[in-house]
């Protein structure tokens, strides 16, 4: 029982982990890390639903329709990054809807005059510039990111009906569509920007001073602070990346329905709070990841997807899609409350 | 004896062979206890021995998964922590329990409001009185203030009266000193004797040895969740007796050796002068040499950690200075005093240090992110100085990677934040509290790492309210109070009860203060107050009205007799003024003793030459009359 290597008071719980841990073989072992990952018990419940479908459905697993389901899956999941970001430092924006809604009808208004990379330019400076507004009052001011990004889900949304005179603006450039749906390798480029950017999510989040930081930063900001980590700088970029993002899910959007409208994007922020936090993030910040906000996305699209082909009727689709919320966040708050002391 | 003799009849509570496991982790494997009326028992242990297990098991709080246990003489199956208090079992937290936002009454009588019908405040308020009347503490709490506005022995205070109000029996003390100043452990205490004396039995769970010789009747000690001493009569047993339970090993001296080196020569690293940051730190200044363990000692609040808060840049300053390295240094945040070369280890380390959801490599490279420029991480560049350190904690490599620091003992935890800093190289290490809530066995491989951190040339700066730790690993100890550092003395010529003496409160102080430059003033001369001990002078405070008077040491200094320009007096313990040899100055000391009787030093007077006679007497007795009141 006595391990050289360990010191002495590590003994109580080394030896109780090795009574338990002796009657076990290799496999069981494999097993235990297995479910002990988060984002393998997500997939496989992503697995589970697809298999649920394809027997429900036919048409499920046809090719036509996962090409269906990566399309739908672009607009939550481009704005479910930068939310991830947010969630990850443990507060919340509201406001991704409303943003992609403004920052489309400002492309829409702009691209005439200015043509399609300036005005494409011009949204995304704006997106970004809203997240830097929320960022500074949350981080820098110390207020609620609940209450400044509901505020800001308020001013953007009010902003769209101003700026549209509340009608939507159809004159966006075929090219944009036709840029949107070209073919990279074989996929259409919106869900390659989809790959793209879920790519460099993952990298920053796992390999960069800064990504690291906002980890920390949600996991134990006081920590951070000490240990020297910029927390008020690196708590404001996650607001910039979500407004950011959502001017690109705008762009995309306008490409695939070549117009803009100023109730584009409502309830955005809800379904891709409902990703991320499907995909194993805590709201309270420090645990979550990038893969599990993307399986928390291809779970929501799939299920709407799958519904919508059963036939249920959409009146169902909003309880159907919040109890499975609910269920995915009992279920894995079960499980890993088991494997915690 | 008597009390012991009737106690052993009489056991209040027994359990034994208790068992408990959280998840895959044994917390009591045979654990066993007896508490008696009328008696204070000790529950000691090792971190990680199940002393907090044990302790809500015993008040319900914890459903234990098998073993028997029995509250007066009947088997008692406790479902719940309702069921333990209706049948009269409390537990005193260390983590108060209370609603900071209810007053007093309320939280007094919490269990109550939860009763159906419509509290009687009225009723509620009286009874309190009563409580606190009985405890001797009726001047101690404002009954209708918020417990948000208490102070840590207020809120205990509270949590008694609140076990009180329940009709408790039997009360568990769960650390209930670790917050608490020495003068609040004291008042403790009397409370403690109080509630023996009326017969209830009392459970104390602690790792000062100190004050479970202090204050307890017997002992359990636990040892990774058995009981391997049960029931030992505390006035049998010696600290190295206990230890040797605890661990299960014998320490031969739980401070490293020290080579009794002299620093004067090295140079100064950390130079603070005249620092101020408001409310708390008022005025503080001190020196840091190379390979020196330097103690800040003094009491809970004094300003301690927010002297290192404001040298580390975590705290705006409002005046004074600081070099490093002789350069000024005023970082305005922690990464500039990183990059600058100073580690900072805050007190509370779940709250300030620990990242739980990062692997234990990563929260082992935390600072080296913090003082690292640019946008990768860099942390391939330590991979070396990881696997020294590794070596150093003892920890083998594979447990890098564990999900959670949090499934480490606190003496781990706290050696891997340690480690955290060591990763950069640091010149000067500043330790708030290195050994709170670390065991007995593990403090001394820390006191053993700080030794060897210092004498790799580091300047070590170790803030602790342990005086004893203090003065066993620290060469000097810079003593603050309310805010102000009022000494700075070698480790050698203090002990415990001096520097309980020179950390005594500001308040008592500055009336002192005012005291002797009354005295220095109605006499034309010299006033100090100061401790004497053999042939030596410790010095806590003088006034000086006229120069030629002046005694030839100042505040804080420790200084032998003839040092002094008053020697002969000094020397002579006369109850008359004594001129000295060269017909000088005339001096008259006056030993004082405080409210309670117990001594607080002695205060002199210092007359220059030919001044006019003042009655020795009368001066005597107004001086001693001051200092008698001013407990």
């Amino acid at each position: 029982m006595t391990d050289p290597t360990t010191t002495d008071e590590e003994r109580p719980a080394m030896a109780a982990h090795e009574t338990i841990a002796a009657g076990e073989g290799r496999p069981l072992q494999l097993v235990r890390w297995l479910t002990g990952r988060l984002e393998i018990r997500m997939l496989s419940l992503a697995v589970l639903i697809a298999v649920t479908l394809s027997l429900a459905s036919p048409y499920f697993l046809t090719a036509n329709n996962v090409l269906n389901l990566l399309d739908q899956s672009v607009v939550v999941g481009i704005v479910a990054i930068g939310m991830t970001f947010v969630i990850l430092t443990g507060g919340i924006d509201l406001s991704v809807g409303a943003v992609a809604g403004l920052t489309g009808i400002i492309f829409g208004l702009v691209v005439q005059p200015l043509g399609l990379p300036f005005g494409a330019l011009v949204a995304l400076v704006s997106g970004a510039a809203i997240g830097l507004v929320s960022g500074v009052l949350i981080s820098y001011f110390g207020l609620a990111a609940f209450v400044v990004t509901l505020g800001m889900m308020s001013i953007g949304r009010s902003l769209c009906y101003i700026f549209s005179g509340g009608i939507s603006i159809s004159a966006i450039p075929e090219t944009l569509s036709d840029f949107v749906y070209a073919k990279v390798a074989f996929i259409p480029m919106n869900v390659f920007v989809l790959i793209v950017l879920y790519l460099l999510a993952y990298l920053y989040l796992g390999y960069t001073k800064g990504g690291r930081t906002i980890y920390a930063i949600g996991s134990n900001v006081e920590a951070a602070r000490t240990a020297g980590l910029n927390v008020v700088g690196y708590a404001i970029l996650p607001y910039v990346v979500s407004g950011a993002l959502s001017a690109v899910s705008a762009l995309l959007l306008a490409g695939k329905i070549l117009s803009v409208d100023p109730l584009a994007g409502n309830l955005l922020e809800l379904d891709a709070i409902a990703a991320v936090v499907i995909g194993g993030a805590s709201l309270f910040g420090g645990r979550g990841s990038i893969i599990g906000t993307l399986i928390g996305v291809f779970i929501m699209v799939m299920i709407r997807n799958g519904l919508n082909l059963m036939g249920v009727s959409p009146f169902w689709q909003g309880s159907a899609i919040g109890a499975i919320i609910i269920a995915a966040v009992l279920v894995e708050r079960l499980v890993s409350r088991r494997g915690a002391r | 004896m008597n009390r012991h003799m009737q106690a052993s009849t009489t056991a209040l509570f027994t359990a034994s062979g208790v068992q408990k496991s959280f998840g895959r982790t044994r917390a009591l494997s045979n654990a066993s206890i007896t508490l008696r009326r009328g008696e204070i028992h000790a529950l000691l242990g090792a971190n990680g021995a199940g002393k907090s297990t044990l302790s809500r098991v015993i008040c319900g709080q914890i459903r234990p998964d098998s073993g028997d246990i029995a509250f007066r003489e009947k088997p008692f199956a406790i479902r719940g922590p309702r069921d333990a208090i209706d049948a009269g079992i409390a537990l005193v937290m260390q983590e108060t329990s209370l609603a900071p936002d209810l007053s007093v009454v309320e939280n007094i009588f919490l269990p109550e409001l939860g009763r159906p019908g419509l509290p009687r405040f009225g009723a509620m308020r009286r009874k309190a009185e009563v409580i606190l009347s009985r405890l001797g503490q009726r001047a101690q709490l404002p009954l209708d203030g918020d417990v948000r506005a208490l102070s840590a022995a207020q809120r205990q205070l509270v949590e008694i009266a609140k076990a009180l109000a329940q009709e408790a029996d039997l009360i568990i003390f769960d650390e209930p000193t670790a917050s608490l100043s020495p003068g609040e452990v004291e008042r403790l205490f009397d409370i403690m004797l109080r509630l023996r004396g009326e017969g209830r039995a009392l459970a104390f769970v602690s790792h000062r040895l100190e004050e479970v010789f202090a204050v307890t009747d017997r002992v359990t000690v636990l040892r990774e969740g058995r009981t391997v001493a049960a029931d030992l009569a505390t006035a049998a047993l010696t600290q190295t007796e206990l230890i040797r339970h605890m661990v299960g090993r014998e320490l031969s001296h739980i401070y490293s050796e020290r080579a009794p080196a002299d620093h004067a020569a090295k140079p100064v690293v950390l130079k603070v002068e005249r620092l101020k940051s408001a409310p708390l730190v008022r005025d503080v200044s001190f020196e840091l040499r190379r390979g020196e363990i330097v103690g800040l000692g003094g009491l809970v609040g004094a300003g301690r950690s927010e002297t290192l808060e404001a040298i580390f840049g975590l705290r705006q300053r409002d005046g004074g200075s600081v070099w490093l390295d002789g350069r000024p240094f005023s970082p305005r945040k922690p990464a500039q005093s990183i990059r600058a070369g100073v580690g900072f280890v805050p007190e509370d380390r779940r709250r300030q240090s620990i990242v739980p959801d990062m692997s234990v490599r990563e929260n082992l490279l935390l600072a080296h992110l913090g003082a690292h420029r640019g946008f990768g991480l860099a942390y391939r560049r330590r991979d070396a100085k990881v696997k020294q350190l590794l070596a150093m904690l003892g920890l083998p490599p594979d447990r890098l990677l564990d999900a959670s620091m949090l499934n480490f003992s606190g003496g781990m935890q706290q050696k891997i934040i340690i480690a955290r800093w060591l990763m950069l190289e640091p010149q000067v290490m500043l330790l708030d509290e290195p050994t709170k809530g670390v065991d007995i066995g593990t403090r001394s491989s820390i006191y053993a790492m700080l030794r060897e951190i210092a004498d790799s040339g580091v300047a070590v700066l170790v803030v602790s309210s342990d005086f004893d730790e203090l003065l066993g690993i620290c060469e000097r100890v810079v003593v603050i109070s309310d805010g102000m550092s009022i000494a700075d003395m070698p480790s050698a010529v203090l002990d415990e009860e001096k520097l309980t003496l020179l950390a005594a409160p500001r308040t008592s102080m500055e009336r002192n203060v005012r005291f002797l430059r009354e005295l220095a003033a109605d006499h034309g001369g010299a006033a100090f107050w100061g401790l004497i001990e053999g042939e030596r002078l410790f010095c806590l405070k003088s006034s000086v009205a006229d120069q030629s008077a002046s005694p030839g040491f100042g505040d804080g200094a420790a200084v032998g007799f003839h040092q002094t320009r008053i020697a002969a007096a000094l020397a002579a313990g006369s109850a008359d003024f004594v001129t000295e040899a060269d017909g000088g100055l005339s001096t008259l000391i006056v030993h004082v003793a405080g409210s309670r009787g117990h001594s607080m030093g002695a205060a002199g007077l210092v007359l220059p030459a030919g001044a006019a006679r003042v009655a020795a007497d009368r001066l005597a007795d107004r001086i001693r009359a001051h200092y008698a009141a001013t407990d």
